[in-house]
């Protein structure tokens, strides 16, 4: 489906879907191509392409849905052998492993074990765990050993088996992935669940006891001092192969040693096997793995986000280390495998903390994308001429920003600058008070260009949240920068960019409200209309009517794939609260995870009801769309706001993106 | 470098080393801005000021290099040093490690060989005398023993921040060119700088 059919809104086409006051439009053909003629409240969930996401009901959180779908997509596979586990944990377990806490342990006291050379003095680790525990844990060591019929020789009854069987506990093993879910014994109804590329049964074993003990330091430890840590829903953390903690989002990370070698052992132990682990699921806890070289990155959370997201967000917070340090910082791992990195990283905790708080509001780390701030075509322009003429001097990006939103932005020949590179480059700024000291001069990195070397970048505030950045490869251009940007700053006076920047600010760009009327029947000017009930079904909605935009329509974020650029329609009532917003966003968050699905995606079409919104995704090559509405929303009307959406946003894509000189993605 | 634009005017290159969170970017602050914050964000890279001071032989600009104190930032020292006419070492008077950090710094201006460079040692944050781990002894002694010139400031009272950049700017102005008589200062520190050369090599 291409942004051309998508235009031409005043189709002439026939629409099969039984709407009244239909024109045909490129989204419902979609629609109606997979059979969804629409009762206005039925509750499943429907989708063009057969996959999980289909299963999800009215009353179900789209987290679930998720989640089936991983599992259904993994049974489909290739599947060579199915085993079932089922652990049974105590409180009593529970507490002997206390001492391990991060809390309770000193850094001094941890240190020789995370020492310890490499994956040996991490299976110490487990043994340890292990050891610590009662005889019923060595049991169920034991049990899933004989699941996986081999070590006869300390092979219990079978009764756990059955039991395991009865329950319903599911334990998959086929080609190189694994993932076994554990019943914890102590929280009724939750399961353990592992996904990783291990293809030695006996590894998974040792694995799981492992993870067991990584999982139950988060979710079950019952020391009072480190109970605040325990309750934060999501944890980051960077730790080296040797087990040395690096950064951790919350609690002091010298006091995580023990932790750290943990996840240390275990990632390393299957490293070592040449093999992967990606994820555990214990209960509604997902532990997501991510290794790059010597660095090891881990993420604990309870949020219910996809796993692709939180991998992403792995990968971004790497991007975010390289970017301060680059990857010649493995270097220092070859010389000296216990090295400790957290004094290079010294006074960059406010770089991360604000990155990973930008998980929760900024669709770009999602998206990949980068969003512009709504600017006349001319004044943009005017803005990128003179960038223009600064990047012929001989600098490599010139980019001109208002806190997350570009408003300008060119690069030298052939150079080209990845959307997620901006998105770290942008927070790695705006998160440094220091930088709005003075003018600066520093070397950062951008993973995406050249994850090896350091770019110079010159970073100035115009204003309280305009800031230009300057790259250069030259060490000694500082001067020169700094020339270039008095002439930048100059013209940007004189041509009233930057008073333009402050009204946009203030004026917000999209607001849903705004949507044009239907091109069709009012013909001539589009003038916006706030709230202004359209169709008949509004009446049946009334206390939403004035709420929002037409057609029950609450938010839409447009993604072109070509620009590289989303644009995000301003929160309005009723997504009016940052708790409303953050729950939009992950309910976004997981449409996109779903949309994009390499098992079983991609797909071009998702309408999905729960008791929070319609959510509505339109993916085509050049553009995605995602959608928010009423939940009581009528179906045929979302779908054609959609489009009216769609069209609006080609009617003023000069203003909202950034056209021409985009060095992205050539 | 020094340099003469006319025949009072003279623009230099300062910079400033030191540990993390000894107080650079205070100092700075202070001396350009008159600001102080308790709380004061890590600089990242290098914060570049300027301000401009007038003595009555002549006007100084200074190019004021605010580096940061991190360890990554450390290799790339030299690119913000390099030419400078004049180096404030900076160490926090509560912390034996910012002085330790402090010496090492001035070695590494010392190897690198300027001779011309002027070299100042702060001893920051002396409002917190209560805390103190490093004697004004301690530092005297190896200002003296080392050729540079010591104050003890603090960015938070202001006490000895003009009078730091004051004191640069007069040896500047002694140092350059078009250079006046009267050159009691600036013969002593011409030969404590020999003598460090002699010490150091």
């Amino acid at each position: 489906m291409s942004s051309d059919s998508s235009s031409t809104s005043g189709g002439e086409f026939t629409n099969p879907n039984p709407s009244p006051n239909s024109t045909s439009k490129p989204l419902e053909d979609q629609f109606a191509s997979a059979a969804l003629t629409e009762p206005d409240n039925e509750p499943p969930e429907i989708q063009e392409s057969p996959n999980g996401v289909a299963n999800g009901s009215v009353g179900e959180n789209s987290h679930g849905e998720i989640e089936s779908n991983e599992r259904e997509g993994a049974v489909g596979s290739n599947l060579e052998a199915r085993q079932s586990v089922r652990w049974r944990r105590t409180n009593s377990e529970v507490e002997v492993e206390a001492p391990s806490s991060p809390s309770s342990s000193g850094y001094a006291g941890e240190r020789g074990s995370s020492s310890g050379s490499g994956s040996s003095g991490g299976f110490d680790m487990i043994g340890g765990g292990i050891g610590g525990g009662d005889d019923e844990e060595i049991q169920e060591v034991s049990n899933v050993d004989s699941i996986q019929d081999s070590q006869a020789s300390w092979m219990p009854g079978k009764r756990h088996v059955d039991e395991a069987k009865e329950r319903g506990q599911r334990g998959i093993y086929y080609g190189n992935i694994v993932m076994i879910e554990v019943g914890v014994g102590n929280r009724d109804g939750e399961g353990f669940q592992c996904s990783t590329t291990i293809s030695d049964p006996v590894m998974v074993v040792v694995v799981l006891v492992a993870l067991v003990v990584a999982v139950t330091m988060v979710t079950e430890l019952v020391d009072d001092a480190s109970l605040s840590w325990r309750k934060r829903k999501k944890h980051f953390f960077i730790l080296s192969n040797s087990g040395k903690p690096i950064y951790s989002r919350y609690g002091d990370e010298h006091k995580l040693a023990g932790f750290s070698a943990t996840l240390q052992a275990i990632i390393s132990f299957v490293e070592n096997g040449g093999d992967r682990v990606k994820l555990v699921r214990a209960g509604n806890h997902q532990v997501v793995f991510l290794v790059k070289g010597p660095i090891y990155l881990v993420c604990i959370s309870c949020t219910e986000e996809p796993y692709e997201s939180l991998r992403g967000q792995l990968e971004l917070i790497y991007g975010q280390m390289l970017l301060i340090l680059t990857k010649s910082v493995n270097r220092c791992f070859e010389k000296n495998p216990k090295f400790d990195m957290t004094p290079l990283l010294g006074g960059t905790d406010v770089v991360f903390s604000s990155l990973i708080h930008s998980f929760s509001w900024n669709p770009a780390t999602f998206l990949h994308a980068y969003t512009c701030l709504p600017l006349a075509y001319a004044t943009r322009q005017a803005a990128g001429a003179i960038l223009q003429d600064v990047a012929d001097s001989g600098v490599l990006f010139a980019i001109l920003m208002c806190k997350h939103k570009v408003i300008s932005l060119v690069g030298a020949q052939k150079a080209s600058l990845h959307p997620d590179d901006m998105l770290l480059l942008a927070n790695f700024v705006m998160s440094s008070e220091s930088f709005r000291t003075s003018e600066s001069f520093s070397p950062i990195c951008l993973p995406r260009y050249n994850p090896m070397a350091f770019l110079y970048a010159y970073v100035h505030y115009l204003d309280v949240d305009t800031y230009l950045m300057l790259l250069t490869t030259s060490s000694d251009a500082f001067y020169h920068l700094k020339d270039c940007r008095i002439r930048i700053e100059m013209v940007l006076l004189r041509s009233n960019v930057l008073s333009e920047v402050q009204r946009s600010m203030l004026d917000g760009g999209m607001h849903v409200e705004d949507l044009p009327t239907d091109p069709l029947p009012r013909s001539g000017t589009l003038s916006p209309h706030l709230g202004q009930p359209r169709d008949s079904h509004e009446s049946l909605r009334e206390p939403f009517v004035g709420i929002g935009g037409p057609a029950g329509l609450w938010h839409f974020m447009y993604r072109s794939i070509f620009l590289d650029q989303y644009v995000s329609s301003e929160f309005s009532p009723p997504i009016n609260s940052p708790r409303k917003q953050k729950r939009l966003y992950r309910a976004y968050q997981n449409l996109y995870a779903s949309m994009h699905d390499k098992g079983i995606g991609p797909h071009k079409t998702q309408f999905r009801r729960d008791e929070n919104y319609v959510l509505l995704c339109w993916v085509t090559q050049d553009f995605e769309l995602y959608a928010a509405f009423d939940p009581l929303a009528d179906k045929a009307v979302a779908i054609k706001t959609c489009n009216r959406v769609c069209q609006w946003v080609k009617d003023v894509e000069n203003e909202i993106f950034l056209l021409g000189a985009s060095p992205f993605s050539w | 470098m020094a340099r003469t634009t006319g025949n009072k005017n003279i623009q230099a290159k300062l910079v400033l080393l030191g540990d993390m969170g000894t107080g650079k970017t205070s100092l700075v602050l202070r001396f350009v801005k008159g600001q102080f914050f308790d709380y004061q964000e890590s600089t990242i890279g290098a914060a570049f000021f300027t301000q401009v001071l007038s003595l009555n032989e002549a006007t100084i600009k200074f190019d004021i290099w605010d580096t940061a104190g991190q360890e990554r930032y450390h290799s790339l020292a030299p690119m913000y040093y390099r030419g400078a006419a004049a180096a404030v070492v900076v160490y926090d008077i509560t912390s034996m490690e910012s002085f330790e950090r402090a010496k090492k710094w001035v070695q590494e201006l010392q190897r690198q060989g300027n001779p011309n460079l002027i070299m100042f040692l702060a001893a920051n944050k002396a409002d917190l005398e209560e805390k103190r781990k490093v004697g004004v002894e301690d530092g005297e002694q190896y200002a003296k023993e080392n050729g540079l010139v010591f104050l003890e400031t603090s960015a938070k009272t202001a006490q000895n921040v003009n009078e730091l950049f004051y004191e640069i700017a007069k040896r500047l102005a002694k140092a350059s060119p078009s250079r006046q008589t009267g050159m009691k200062l600036h013969s002593r520190s011409q030969e404590s700088g020999r003598r460090l050369f002699c010490c150091s090599g």
